[in-house]
């Protein structure tokens, strides 16, 4: 079996890429569901559709795409991986860190898509529910 | 029974020098301060398994009181104290702790290693736990346990509306518990992180690792929320603060949403574990791998987050704003695809693999048939509409319980079975086990199937009694002869591990043919754990020569380390070798500092505080003699703390 080193471009092994390729839609979705269930219980307990004079669907709104655009980029970043150490491991390299990090690119690819598919469904509830309907 | 020959790649000077260094005193002090890993975990085993007996007796005098309309056997204040006990023990004294007793007798055999990372902290563990349980289950006998349900809703457990010791006995017993549980979590993180064998790489950690280290996480992130709520809750009820009364500024629904922030994740504390016995017990009886591996440990990572966020499925019928259930209702939808996932790796496991029909495999199939179940009225819950119309009957009770006994009971069962020779020595009887099996799944769905039937007719969970009119007298009776049935069934397990004990036949190292490191030591392990450390090479090292090789002939001093008592420190990614590190020896300090916290808890919950004082300063005294840096070790030569 050949030892050649795969290229610059496959050493996605470790660093903060990978990690947020695996964690990033997981923080993402953790700030989208304490930003919007927060604002949202907040402002309708006080009696308020508004928060910062903005309306609070507005808010709510803004709370599920920012993060449903972060953890596309995660996924993003997690398949590059997966592309990535797949070449590097056809070229047959004995290195374990390479199929550590396709591990972790796997993980990151469909984690990351459960928690894409978790705040398009909550964001689906904003265009159709008013924010304080009890 | 322990090999006694010379394993190959160690000399028997090695052997001794290792003997020395890691054996304990056989001795009372020694069994007070032991700080092995193995006899720590077998306590808990033992321990949570005496919790569980009497939260087992709680709900058959419950069951018997039910059996039939107007029955007169117990009080309602009896009844109270029993639900409550039996649902608070079970969650808290029994489930959490047996499989923490699993995680840290397997863990360090699992991973390659020699110990826990923080042997004493993990003796330390198990002393706060059989106290906190022990402080718990003593207010029984006095009428003074806990009476609020096992979550202690807000505003009935306040101080006005629920006088007496009851819900200070709860506050108090799982803040003392919580300890516990962070401490033990903390020491699974370290260990599966930094004492790997070389070579065992994130990619080949076994499942059941996996599995234990995602819920340490889950305990860490989410036991704050309880300890909050509930030192709240002491401090309303004894200081006069307001936290839950909105008349004062507070806010009633606070206890929920900390409660829930923690209560939600605790179920996939409970079976997460559980699921990763089954994929730990499983490679051995398909003789082959888990399929898709890398599948069970994205499930196992997204279960562990997604876990998170679907508290608020627990208080649908609260009046929160519709929207903001809809965030925790799609994440509470979305998380039956992780589970859903581990169950078809399992089950294609079993399809391509020949299946080995063993006592520990029935009860793998028990746990698929029981937890898919649950997870099916899982589903429902978090539909808001129909999780308001069940809420608070019969039919919450029947899911749960076919969720926790499904997803933990039954792996335990199975992980009993499975790991009896390695830890006893000794083999089951078969029979026996295949009776147990029977009896505990047939009476566990005759017990709980009914509850779905007489909720959905509007019997309310928590009654210690109903009339006649309503007619769920039958079913009530179905279900108390099926949790005699589910009694029976248990009984025999435990006939079945005392009997292994007394009379099984010795067991070799690996009568399973398994595939993870357990298996490739003695039965039960010495107590260095294995003779030589081994280097990893795939995920499955005991079928892996390559591996086998690494501690046969020809093995380097650096994984025999026999100069002291050192284990290895590696790489929390790949597991690359660092460097030895000195392990500490026994010692009664971590009993001492657990006493001196039963002391100060026991003197709160009875206000004698200036008791409570004085054991804080030996609580704070301890401590510092614990942490004050410590000469040369006799053994290790090194400083250990």
């Amino acid at each position: 079996m050949t030892t050649t080193p795969p290229g610059p471009r496959a050493r996605l092994t470790g660093g903060v890429l990978l990690w947020y390729g695996v964690l990033g839609g997981a923080v993402a979705w953790a700030v989208h569901v304490v930003a919007a269930w927060g604002l949202d219980e907040l402002a309708c307990a006080a009696g308020s559709d508004r928060v910062l004079a903005m309306p609070l669907g507005r808010v709510v709104g803004l709370a599920v795409i920012v993060p449903a655009l972060v953890t596309a980029g995660s996924l993003a970043v997690a398949a590059l991986a997966w592309r990535r150490t797949a070449r590097a491991q056809a070229t047959g390299t004995q290195d374990r860190a390479y199929g550590r990090s396709r591990m972790l690119a796997v993980v990151g690819v469909w984690v990351n898509l459960l928690f894409l598919t978790i705040i398009v469904l909550g964001g689906v509830a904003v265009l159709v529910l008013p924010p304080c309907q009890l | 029974m322990a090999t006694t020959s010379t394993p190959p790649g160690v000399s028997r000077v090695d052997l001794a020098r290792l003997t020395e260094h890691w054996a304990e005193s056989p001795s009372l002090r020694g069994w007070f301060s032991t700080v092995d890993h193995k006899r720590i975990g077998r306590r808990y085993l033992v321990t949570a398994g005496v919790f569980f007996v009497l939260a087992g007796l709680s709900a058959l005098a419950m069951r018997t009181q039910l059996a039939r309309p107007e029955a007169g056997l117990l009080s309602p204040e009896e009844y109270n104290q029993l639900f409550t006990m039996h649902g608070t023990a079970m969650i808290f004294l029994f489930a959490t702790p047996m499989l923490f007793g699993f995680g840290n007798y397997l863990v360090p055999l699992m991973i390659g290693a020699r110990d826990m990372a923080f042997p004493r902290l993990n003796a330390f563990g198990y002393w706060v736990f059989l106290f906190a349980g022990l402080f718990m289950w003593a207010s029984l006998p006095f009428g003074a346990a806990p009476n609020n349900g096992w979550f202690a809703y807000a505003p009935l457990s306040s101080e006005q509306h629920n006088p007496g010791l009851h819900m200070d006995v709860y506050a108090l017993g799982l803040l003392f518990l919580g300890i516990s549980t962070t401490a033990a979590s903390i020491n699974f993180i370290v260990t599966a992180l930094k004492l790997r064998a070389p070579g065992m790489s994130l990619n080949r950690v076994p499942l059941f690792v996996w599995a234990i280290v995602a819920t340490a996480f889950m305990v860490i992130f989410a036991l704050p929320a309880l300890n909050l709520d509930n030192a709240m809750l002491f401090l309303d009820r004894r200081f006069d603060t307001h936290f839950f009364d909105p008349s004062a500024g507070g806010n009633v629904l606070l206890w929920q949403h900390l409660f829930w922030i923690f209560g939600h994740p605790d179920v996939y504390i409970i079976v997460m574990p559980g699921l990763g016995i089954v994929s730990a017990v499983l490679p051995a009886f398909t003789r082959r791998g888990v399929v898709g591996y890398p599948l069970i440990v994205l499930s196992i990572v997204a279960i562990a987050i997604i876990s998170f966020g679907v508290w608020v499925h627990h208080m649908f019928a609260t009046g929160l704003p519709q929207l903001s259930y809809s965030f925790f209702s799609a994440a509470s939808t979305i998380i039956t695809i992780p589970s859903g996932l581990q169950i078809f790796a399992w089950l294609a496991t079993m399809l391509l693999g020949r299946l080995v029909i063993r006592v520990p495999l029935l009860f793998v199939v028990g746990f698929i048939v029981t937890f898919v179940l649950g997870g099916v009225t899982g589903t429902m819950f978090a539909l808001t509409a129909f999780d308001q119309q069940v809420t608070d009957t019969y039919f919450v009770v029947a899911h749960f319980h076919y969720v926790l006994i499904g997803g933990a009971v039954f792996p335990m069962l199975a992980g009993i079975y499975y790991w009896l020779p390695k830890i006893t020595g000794r083999m089951y009887h078969e029979g026996l086990g295949r009776w147990a099996f029977w009896l505990v799944f047939a009476g566990m769905h005759v017990t709980f199937f009914p509850m779905h039937l007489y909720g959905l007719f509007g019997m309310p969970r928590r009654v210690y009694t109903y009339a006649s009119e309503p007619g769920w007298g039958g079913w009530n009776l179905v279900s108390t002869i099926g949790s005699y049935v589910l009694a029976l069934g248990l009984l025999l397990v435990l006939v079945g591990v005392v009997h292994a004990v007394r009379r099984g036949r010795p067991a070799p190292p690996d009568p399973w043919g398994a595939d993870t490191l357990e298996w490739a030591t003695t039965s039960p392990p010495e107590p260095y754990n294995f003779p030589v450390l081994p280097r990893v090479h795939s995920l499955h090292p005991v079928w892996d020569e390559r591996t086998a090789e690494s501690t046969g002939e020809g093995a380097t001093a650096d994984r025999i380390l026999s100069e002291g008592r050192v284990t290895l420190l590696t790489s929390e990614l790949d597991a690359r070798v660092e460097r030895p590190v000195p392990m500490p020896e026994s010692t009664l300090k971590p009993l001492v500092l657990a006493a001196a916290l039963l002391v100060l808890f026991a003197a709160l919950l009875v206000a004698w505080y200036p008791v409570a004082a004085v054991a804080a300063v030996v609580v704070a005294a301890t401590i510092a003699v614990w942490l004050w840096p410590a000469g040369p070790s006799r053994t290790s030569g090194v400083a250990t703390p």
